[in-house]
């Protein structure tokens, strides 16, 4: 080879893959819309993009999977958690998380209400972009199977290992729906006793449901724990759990929706399954 | 020394370390918060940490990439530089573009973007620098009318990386499309432009110090110049996993990134047979270290450990994860930072009055500390990042519980961090342990016959 053959080589090559990738990169824009929901793209959106960007957020955060890797993924987080909840985490994170346990806690960013709900639409918006089935499986904030005093339980989140079909026992189908459902029950309940998450550990939740309602305390309508439990995930404001972790002014962190998105045959075995914890 | 205003280049080595010591110490605090709790939180928390921390590798390796550059081409061309002046204009203006910037980020002034944090005032400025420093080479070349071709390569590569900066100055607001073109900056650099920069570096290094013939060494740089683009460009790709752009994506930055070490090996293989057929025909043997170094180190990190995890059915599991922190180490370590160390080792002996070309205990401690201790983080990020990998994505556990878990391997991150820091801070009690003597010598002959080795 010459060295007039290697810098023909050098051009040719480097010519011939810019210019596919510049074709490739306007048939991209020709799908961008699609793939990226780009008419949801409100102005309440493009501030809470901004306000992401002014909090330099993606130095500890990824989104998307990218950014630094000091905190969690937030491409889903806007699923996994109701925006009662969001609002309250970033007035003060230190209520939710605690320094001691984690050994890392997000600092207090001191934003004001608008630009909280301008992130959390600009998250919402982000949580509906197609990508392309990433990630794989949920990636959870905490699952508190490290934090001190919890049982190890491995793959206790497992997302299930074997095919659910209607003849399984209603409570193995419900522990399926506490896995799989839309915001998944787990991705802030554990079951282990005394590991509170996002929301509280449900682990002996049907022997304190019989003793809240006998307490005088219950503010809600149930008679019995089963009708405790089915309350809870269709109607979550009916009966508060004290902390201000848990909700504000009168209203549950938990989405209340639930009753529209799970079947009456769903919430049964959710039921089901909860009732098995005494 | 040959040029008299080869001279400048001493300032902008000297400002290049000292803002690289400062990233060290910002990387150090970056990893000690990973260990945690963080007794700094409400005052310098991990977001201002990290961003001062990947801001001063672009301004410290940007610097180092023009002081080299500034050191080449009166040598290439064989004349004194167009302007001094301007050089040092040029070095002020960045240097405070730069320091400012830092300062900036300390108060969350900033962007938010990834790595493009600048605010556009220091973009534009960023750009104008680069303008004059475009402008200073290219008169300086035209000048001459003599015109090499490892300046041309290094010269093409710097005005892409001027042009490709361009993108930086653009808000988008679909955030999908601004990580699109976040990649066309921040990718090109660092997988297509700077490797041009890189492959010059290299080539100028192994004539200077190997008995190496330039018409090979030109020839073969070419074709490292062609596999670079033929697998950078479209190996863009691999930052377009899981952003919302169409699935075609997926396969091709699989396959054109899985290419992408072809360049690199092609580079380390490039400095072993100069050194093969040729010999050493320098006695600034630790300037081949640094060199050699730089050719393998660039081609463990970011060529195999790249391709550790750019394929996309692994990455939909590591995507996001420390994995990616073990791979930008040790790629921007080899590539980047060693060949910049690896030019300043070469002319710092006829910079300075220094005793014998740079052979000295400090600046080889300097080198196997360095590369011992970004071996041992690069394997800290690596075993941490598996462990994330299958903690929180396979298992299932949360983020934060998993993070927990890996506690030992930040342990491990620190201290191998500590060995690195050690290694950085020779290298630069070294350098200014020297006093510069910025005056025309007579270069290589003179120094090659005092130390007994015949002058080429």
């Amino acid at each position: 080879m010459t060295t007039r053959q290697a810098r023909m080589f050098a051009i040719a090559s480097t010519a011939i893959a810019a210019l596919v990738f510049l074709i490739l990169t306007v048939h991209s824009h020709t799908r961008f819309p699609a793939l990226t929901n780009a008419e949801a793209i409100t102005p309440a959106v493009v501030a809470g993009k901004d306000v992401w960007h002014r909090y330099n957020c993606i130095n500890c955060h990824t989104l998307f999977g990218e950014g630094a890797y000091y905190a969690p993924d937030l491409t889903k987080i806007a699923q996994l958690r109701g925006d009662a909840y969001l609002t309250a985490y970033m007035r003060d994170p230190g209520q939710f998380y605690d320094e001691r346990v984690h050994r890392r806690l997000m600092p207090k960013q001191n934003l004001s209400d608008q630009e909280i709900a301008d992130l959390i639409a600009f998250l919402s918006w982000a949580s509906n972009v197609d990508t392309q089935g990433w990630p794989p499986r949920p990636i959870l904030v905490a699952t508190g199977l490290a934090a001190p005093g919890a049982a190890e339980q491995p793959g206790v989140t497992a997302v299930p290992t074997r095919p659910v079909s209607p003849e399984d026992d209603p409570i193995a189908a419900g522990e399926n729906v506490f896995k799989n459902a839309t915001p998944a029950c787990l991705a802030c309940h554990s079951t282990t006793p005394g590991v509170n998450l996002a929301g509280p550990s449900l682990a002996g939740i049907a022997s304190r449901a019989e003793e809240l309602i006998a307490s005088g305390e219950y503010t809600g309508e149930a008679e019995d724990a089963a009708g405790y439990i089915r309350e809870s995930i269709v109607a979550p404001s009916a009966h508060i759990i004290p902390g201000a972790m848990y909700s504000a002014g009168g209203m549950s962190f938990m989405p209340a929706t639930y009753a529209e998105s799970l079947s009456d045959e769903e919430i049964d075995q959710l039921v089901a399954y909860l009732m098995s914890f005494r | 020394m040959r040029y008299q205003s080869q001279s400048v280049a001493y300032w902008y080595f000297a400002v290049a370390i000292v803002l690289f010591g400062l990233q060290i110490v910002f990387g150090l605090l970056s990893a000690a918060k990973y260990l945690g709790p963080d007794p700094l939180l409400d005052v310098l928390p991990f977001d201002v940490t990290k961003v001062i921390h990947t801001n001063l590798l672009i301004v410290w390796v940007l610097l180092g990439f023009m002081g080299a550059t500034y050191w080449l081409v009166p040598e290439e061309s064989r004349t004194e530089l167009h302007s001094v002046k301007l050089a040092y204009v040029q070095l002020v203006l960045f240097t405070v573009t730069g320091v400012t910037a830092v300062i900036g980020y300390l108060f969350r002034y900033g962007t938010g973007n990834k790595l493009l944090e600048q605010p556009l005032p220091h973009k534009l400025a960023i750009v104008a620098t680069m303008l004059i420093f475009l402008y200073n080479v290219g008169m300086t070349i035209r000048k001459a009318g003599r015109f090499t071709v490892t300046e041309g390569v290094l010269v093409l590569g710097l005005a892409a990386s001027a042009v490709l900066y361009l993108p930086a100055l653009f808000e988008f607001e679909n955030y999908t499309i601004s990580i699109f073109y976040r990649w066309w900056t921040i990718h090109l650099w660092v997988e297509g432009v700077w490797m041009m920069i890189m492959g010059s570096f290299l080539a100028y290094l192994l004539i200077r110090l190997s008995g190496v013939d330039r018409e090979v060494m030109e020839k073969w740089l070419y074709v490292i110049v062609g596999l670079v683009f033929i697998a950078g460009i479209l190996g863009t790709a691999h930052h377009y996993y899981w952003v919302g752009v169409p699935s075609y994506w997926l396969p091709i930055g699989g396959f054109f990134s899985a290419l992408e070490p072809v360049a690199l090996v092609g580079m380390a293989a490039y400095a072993y047979f100069a050194l093969r057929r040729a010999g050493v025909a320098h006695p600034n043997k630790l300037a081949l270290h640094w060199t050699v170094g730089s050719a393998l180190f660039a081609l463990f990190g970011a060529g195999l450990l790249g391709l550790a995890h750019t394929w996309p059915a692994v990455n939909r599991w590591t995507h996001g994860t420390l994995v990616t922190a073990m791979h930008g180490h040790s790629a921007f370590y080899g590539a980047y930072a060693m060949i910049v160390l690896a030019m300043i080792t070469y002319a710092l002996p006829t910079m300075t009055r220094s005793p014998h070309e740079g052979e000295s205990y400090l600046g080889y401690a300097a080198f196997w500390l360095q590369i011992a201790g970004m071996f041992g983080m690069t394997l800290s990020f690596a075993t941490a990042g598996v462990a994330q990998v299958y903690l929180e994505r396979i298992v299932g556990l949360g983020y934060l519980d998993t993070q927990l878990k890996i506690q030992v391997h930040f342990l491990m991150l620190i201290l191998t961090a500590g060995i690195f820091a050690i290694g950085v801070g020779l290298f630069i009690y070294d350098f200014f342990r020297r006093v510069p003597r910025l005056e025309i010598v007579g270069d290589e002959s003179e120094t090659a016959a005092a130390s007994g080795v015949p002058a080429r």
